[in-house]
């Protein structure tokens, strides 16, 4: 394969589509993208992250209780405010399916499903699951997955690409945007390495702490999820995409012991809170008929 | 006569908290030292042998309240213990799961076999991207005062905190 191809797309994938469709000199490229070393300007990032949601609401979508989503939202905000991403658009969404799991897009989505919710047990828990999501936002893990494997994908097709130098259009923006949703569908069923997934359960603790919640509730979920009879399937993908609770929970006592966490326990847990919203939630349940 | 029913629905409620926190059953997976109180530094009651079964009343930061089967209570760290299987409303707390679960199959409390949503690696593999659904998020966006305010309400104070270094097991 052609290497200026490679670093065209390269540059592509770094750059966006602008530069690209005012008609770009390959050579000039080559030497801004090593220069840029792909950073993902925001724009990008959240250009993936949309298509990544995209394909996340597609197979779950959102419950239509606005109550909920108006608590889970103003909590994982608060929680998202002290990470070092403040000001990206954070957007949160509990979605409709009764089995337990949780999901990040790049640029500030966050999914979880209404299964998780309802084994938890008071806000300080909710606020530790939501600070590991946001931390995968704020360590740009799906991001940086995402755009390896498109970016892996449109190179393995250099070969087609350089045959058709004269093709280059505004129609490879729809390509990469394709090779993006692909990407997420296999992204998001087999997940991301266990470092980050350890990386994020570190971080989302930390950032609970600074929110002023007691910080254990992430691991009182995990050991909550311990509890659940993986022959349930509630857990499947859960399982599937991530390292088993006893994992998570091992190490993640071990950075908190070392790091001193227990002087943060006494914290808000947001308890009456979180319950007359799952009262709510309850409530609802039990009237299907007047959902939409 | 009403003061007596009056207490005896006071007994009831009471009954059914203390029964309700029973209900949250776990083992010890490690040898550990029962605790007067949530702190390292506190006297120990008793010492409990790895494989002791205990009942969990409540959590306090990284420590649970526990009951042990000789009736002694006292504080466990948090990761001496795990629940055992099926007990899902972890730490006294409510079983928000089953009530939603039953009060969706009605009041008979028949197994719901319709409206249950799976969310497994197939659905997502054969996701069909939903554009449209991302711009609906905007309609439950807060903004940072109002999620500022909602946490002064609590209160949940910002505080300082480091990020955790990696430490093996």
């Amino acid at each position: 394969m052609n290497a200026r191809v490679a670093a065209f797309l390269a540059g592509f994938l770094a750059l966006g589509l602008p530069a690209f469709a005012q008609g770009v000199d390959l050579g000039s490229l080559f030497n801004t993208v090593k220069q840029a070393v792909m950073p993902a300007d925001e724009q990008q990032e959240e250009a993936i992250g949309r298509d990544a949601a995209a394909t996340l609401l597609g197979a779950s979508k959102p419950i239509g209780n606005a109550a909920v989503q108006d608590y889970v939202n103003k909590v994982g905000l608060w929680v998202a405010l002290q990470s070092d991403r403040p000001q990206l658009t954070w957007r949160f969404a509990v979605v409709d399916s009764d089995d337990i799991d949780a999901f990040a897009a790049p640029a500030g989505y966050v999914f979880i499903t209404r299964g998780l919710l309802l084994h938890m047990h008071n806000e300080a828990e909710l606020a530790g699951v939501l600070g590991h999501e946001i931390s995968h936002v704020v360590l740009k893990h799906h991001l940086n997955a995402l755009q390896k494997a498109a970016r892996m994908e449109l190179v393995s097709q250099g070969a087609q690409y350089e045959a058709n130098q004269q093709g280059y259009n505004s129609d490879l923006d729809q390509q990469l945007m394709d090779k993006v949703s692909n990407a997420a569908r296999n992204l998001y069923s087999t997940g991301l390495d266990k470092g980050d997934e350890l990386a994020a359960d570190r971080a989302g603790v930390v950032l609970a702490a600074r929110a002023g919640y007691d910080p254990y509730g992430l691991l009182a979920v995990l050991q909550t999820l311990e509890s659940v009879d993986p022959k349930s399937g509630k857990m499947q993908l859960l399982l599937a995409t991530h390292p088993s609770p006893a994992d998570r929970i091992a190490a993640l006592s071990a950075a908190m012991a070392a790091g001193h966490m227990d002087k943060y326990g006494s914290q808000a847990e947001g308890k009456e809170r979180f319950e007359a919203v799952m009262k709510s939630l309850v409530a609802a349940a039990a009237k299907p008929a007047a959902k939409k | 006569m009403r003061r007596w029913l009056g207490l005896s629905a006071v007994m009831l409620l009471v009954l059914g908290a203390v029964h309700a926190a029973a209900g949250s059953d776990a083992s010890t997976i490690v040898d550990s030292n029962l605790n007067s109180g949530p702190y390292s530094d506190a006297s120990v009651v008793v010492a409990v042998p790895n494989g002791s079964a205990v009942s969990v009343i409540e959590r306090q930061g990284g420590w649970y309240h526990v009951r042990l089967a000789s009736g002694q209570d006292g504080w466990l760290p948090m990761t001496s213990i795990r629940y055992n299987g099926g007990s899902s409303a972890a730490a006294g707390g409510t079983n928000w799961s089953s009530l939603f679960e039953s009060g969706r199959s009605g009041a008979g409390g028949a197994t719901a076999s319709t409206g249950v949503r799976g969310l497994n690696t197939g659905d997502i593999a054969n996701a069909v991207p939903d554009p449209a659904a991302v711009n609906e998020l905007d309609k439950w966006a807060a903004k940072p005062p109002e999620a500022r305010q909602f946490a002064g309400q609590l209160p949940a104070k910002a505080t300082s905190a480091d990020y955790l270094p990696e430490v093996k097991p």
